[in-house]
């Protein structure tokens, strides 16, 4: 179980980054040189040095959309000890959620992160709530020391699709 | 070409009555929003523009972000001067309005018209700015009328806190001479960071400089299609003028010569010898009086030279010299096509008067009386209706020119 927690990726569950769909990836109050494929795509999230950082505040939301309907299993976020997230706080399917209505809806799920979930421990979400997810929108509310800035390294998203049917073709 | 959702925030306080600003400050500044309105929506057709106002008896939204043009500029006639601008609250109603944008995926933009003092301080000014980088809102400021230090640090400060990446921008436009439209035409305001608005700027600029430097004060840039028809008009005005004129030469020349006679039958016969004569180089086998009136449509479709027009002419006498009733069937067409309105009995006894069809002709810029062919057009003109009708033009642009 630890091993396979520590490895991050359980049974049957894959990186949900094949599913993004990147048109539609969107994150308010970040720096325009430290930006979300910093965190989120490949290659550069690997990169230690390559970071998300918020820009007027502490606070990032984060919206990102998928090309098909997947469930949501876990998610980890690594990032620096002091500036990495504490509070996040996950939506799913709400469309263009900003900063002044982030507070109107309940969350499907709030994740305190601690200092082990920022050197890459997966926090386990409610799967029950992310059964039927089309987007994520992703709401960082502080940060481990208050400081003004954020600093996000990596974003991994864990789960799986949901099968879909497919209708009968002709000549079935 | 970015996909934008505009708010404009007018300053129509009290301020705005003062005249610095030719006519006055607000009409200036009222002239600058619809400048602002037509380039957003020309730039890319889904863009939207909405209006408030700030003052007065509070923040009042004029219109809702939209692509109307028309509403637009209709929603700014009737607006009142009066009360004290209220920028913070200004910048916060358009924040909403822009939340509230039909289309999300539209970039949000507030430009604010700042002609009358600030009263917030500089900190609560910053506070709104961050708050507008956080929502990623960019903002454009337009810092006119009052000249107040104080002012000019606040909204300084302002931008300063909302710039991300060069998208805020401020400019300060001081009286002067040149309307606060024109300055604005230079600006990134309206060059959108630099982009394809450009294009719509030069044009507004060339407008705005009375159309001076394109042809018939009409841009091709902006209007390719009234461009180009006026020049073809022109064109064929100038050729058409240059025919007549120097078959009216020829005309005169010919009278010169002497020919006097009046009869209406000798004349058609004579100009049916000097239409032969002269169309010895046309097709002269037009038996038909379909062949020659075709002839005549396909002369003057092809705009031909001015000696082709004069034979042209002369056919229609040699058709119908064939036929009495066509001739005078002929003649009243062609007569009430001109909508002339001397008889021809007074214009034939005018031009019977050689001296005084000389004296036109020499009057004429690049018609020599003593050309050859112009004498030889001349005798054979009498008081026919087809030449009359080239008299009446003739004379008719004698008086237009």
């Amino acid at each position: 179980m630890s091993a396979e927690s520590a490895s991050a990726i359980q049974r049957n569950q894959v990186d949900l980054l094949d599913f993004v769909d990147w048109s539609g990836v969107e994150c308010l109050n970040q720096s325009s040189t430290h930006s979300l494929p910093n965190a989120l795509k490949q290659g550069y999230r690997e990169d230690e040095g390559l970071v998300l950082e918020s820009d007027a505040d502490e606070q990032l939301l984060i919206y990102i959309p998928f090309n098909q309907v997947v469930k949501l299993h876990s998610i980890i976020i690594k990032g620096p000890e002091e500036e990495g997230p504490k509070t996040v706080k996950l939506f799913s399917n709400r469309e263009h959620m900003g900063f002044s209505n982030v507070n109107d809806f309940p969350p499907s799920d709030t994740a305190v992160l601690s200092e082990d979930n920022l050197k890459g421990k997966p926090v386990i979400l409610k799967y029950v709530k992310f059964q039927n997810v089309r987007s994520l929108t992703v709401f960082v509310e502080d940060n481990q020391s208050g400081s003004d800035i954020t600093k996000v390294e990596k974003i991994v998203l864990c789960g799986t699709t949901v099968e879909t049917t497919r209708k009968a073709m002709p000549g079935d | 070409m970015v996909l934008e959702a505009t708010m404009i925030c007018i300053d129509n306080s009290e301020w705005m009555r003062n005249g610095d600003y030719s006519p006055s400050r607000f009409q200036a500044q009222a002239d600058a929003v619809n400048l602002i309105c037509g380039a957003k929506t020309q730039s890319n057709p889904e863009n939207t523009v909405g209006v408030l106002t700030m003052a007065g008896k509070g923040v009042r939204v004029l219109v809702t972000p939209t692509s109307d043009l028309g509403k637009i500029l209709a929603c700014m006639h009737g607006l009142e001067i009066g009360g004290e601008m209220n920028l913070a609250a200004g910048i916060q109603v358009a924040q909403l309005a822009l939340k509230h944008r039909q289309n999300k995926k539209q970039q949000q933009r507030i430009i604010v018209f700042a002609g009358s003092p600030v009263k917030f301080d500089k900190k609560v000014l910053e506070m709104i700015g961050r708050k507008l980088k956080k929502n990623s809102v960019a903002l454009d400021v337009v810092n006119f009328g009052e000249e107040d230090e104080a002012k000019t640090e606040k909204l300084e400060a302002l931008v300063a806190a909302v710039n991300n990446n060069d998208s805020s921008h401020i400019v300060h436009v001081p009286p002067g001479p040149s309307a606060l439209s024109d300055v604005l035409i230079s600006t990134p305001i309206f060059t959108g960071d630099g982009e394809g608005g450009s294009g719509f700027a030069a044009a507004a600029a060339a407008a705005a400089a009375g159309g001076a430097g394109f042809e018939f004060g009409v841009d091709p840039n902006l209007d390719p299609e009234l461009a180009l028809a006026l020049r073809v008009s022109m064109e064929e005005e100038r050729a058409r003028q240059e025919a007549a004129a120097k078959k009216a030469a020829e005309e005169a020349a010919k009278q010169e010569k002497g020919e006097q006679s009046t009869s209406q039958d000798v004349n058609m016969t004579d100009t049916a010898k000097a239409g032969t004569s002269e169309s010895e180089n046309k097709a002269t086998d037009l038996t038909d009086d379909e062949n020659a009136l075709l002839q005549q449509a396909l002369a003057m479709s092809m705009d031909d030279s001015s000696s082709n027009i004069a034979t042209r002419d002369t056919d229609m006498p040699e058709a119908a010299g064939d036929d009495q009733d066509l001739a005078l069937a002929l003649q009243l067409s062609v007569q009430d096509s001109m909508k002339d309105e001397s008889s021809p009995a007074d214009m034939s006894k005018l031009l019977a008067d050689q001296s005084f069809v000389s004296s036109i002709l020499a009057s004429l810029p690049g018609v020599d009386p003593n050309d050859p062919s112009v004498k030889d057009l001349l005798a054979s003109m009498q008081n026919q209706s087809e030449h009359k009708k080239d008299e009446d033009k003739e004379p008719k642009e004698e008086d237009k020119k």
